[in-house]
């Protein structure tokens, strides 16, 4: 019995030395440095004169070489964020490998003399585009009904599965 | 109590689409109303309320509901295999709403399961203090 209880110590203490292992790296919440959710950052890239081109609309030869050395997908023409000096939106051109439509991609900001790159994540598209293309106002629902239809799919699958299999177990009708 | 309960559930599945409130929700609280009536009398007048047959019918249906508004949205996309995008069922005309409406029709399928299943687990769940004597 003492040797149990002295093993379940040790598990006990192992587990938390674990768990605090693992508890550090999470960033603490708010954290201003922690990566955000609107976007993706890919790299940096000397500004040069790329600030007009952008401004024209059309894409600056360094960012689609670099582009296109990190097989990042081609970018087709850019325009500004509305409301915001020095950051622009870059769309991808129509039937890219894997968007069919025209997609808003990346989003460069330009600081000091450094052009930063991000790539907008998925939820930005997901607030712009959600209500026209499906005209449900929810986007909780939308998410769930359409976009993911499959996995609503199969959780539907598992709630049946569940109750079929308390079936199967208990109600046996004296049978056993 | 049990009509109001059912009518607000109805209101939770239906308004899924404009507030808060979907299928999985609206099947919960749609369950809750007959699990309230099974505890106010008892589990006899309870199963012939709701029988297990129809229970049962109940659960698959909404399963084939969803499945079936995948399908025909591949009969209607015509080639391109398009399994549960709902906007080429030709409810309205425009593709938006369709997929509105095929959101809609398959969130009355997740609530008809989600409320089934949630009666059947009760049924099977519940003691039922006749039948612990005879073994």
């Amino acid at each position: 019995m003492i040797r149990f209880k002295a093993t379940a110590l040790i598990l006990i203490i192992l587990l938390g030395g674990l768990f605090i292992y693992v508890a550090e790296d999470i960033p603490a919440f708010g954290d201003p440095n922690a990566p955000s959710i609107r976007a993706v950052k890919l790299f940096d890239l000397h500004a040069g004169p790329s600030e007009n081109i952008l401004n024209q609309g059309a894409i600056p030869g360094a960012l689609s070489d670099a582009l296109k050395k990190g097989k990042f997908p081609p970018p087709s023409r850019a325009e500004k964020v509305p409301g915001e000096e020095r950051q622009w939106n870059i769309f991808i051109p129509k039937n890219e490998a894997h968007y069919a439509r025209e997609e808003k991609y990346y989003w460069v900001v330009k600081e000091g003399d450094q052009l930063r790159i991000y790539r907008h994540a998925f939820v930005v598209r997901w607030f712009e585009k959600g209500l026209k293309e499906t005209a449900v106002p929810n986007m909780v629902t939308h998410g769930l009904a359409d976009y993911r239809g499959y996995d609503t799919l199969g959780e539907t699958v598992v709630i049946f599965t569940a109750g079929v299999s308390v079936i199967l177990l208990l109600r046996r009708r004296g049978k056993l | 109590m049990i009509p109001f309960i059912q009518l607000f559930a109805l209101y939770v599945i239906f308004h899924g689409s404009l507030g808060p409130g979907g299928g999985f929700q609206g099947g919960a609280v749609f369950a809750s109303s007959f699990i309230l009536y099974i505890v106010v009398f008892n589990i006899a007048r309870g199963k012939k309320r709701v029988p297990e047959s129809v229970n049962m019918a109940l659960s698959s249906a909404g399963l084939y509901i969803y499945a079936g508004v995948g399908l025909l949205s591949i009969l209607f996309s015509l080639g391109a295999a398009q399994y549960l995008n709902y906007g080429f069922i030709p409810f309205t005309s425009h593709f938006e709403e369709n997929r509105a409406l095929g959101i809609d029709l398959i969130e009355i399928g997740v609530g008809m399961t989600v409320m089934a299943i949630m009666i059947s687990i009760f049924f099977d769940l519940a003691w039922d203090k006749g039948k612990e004597k005879e073994g």
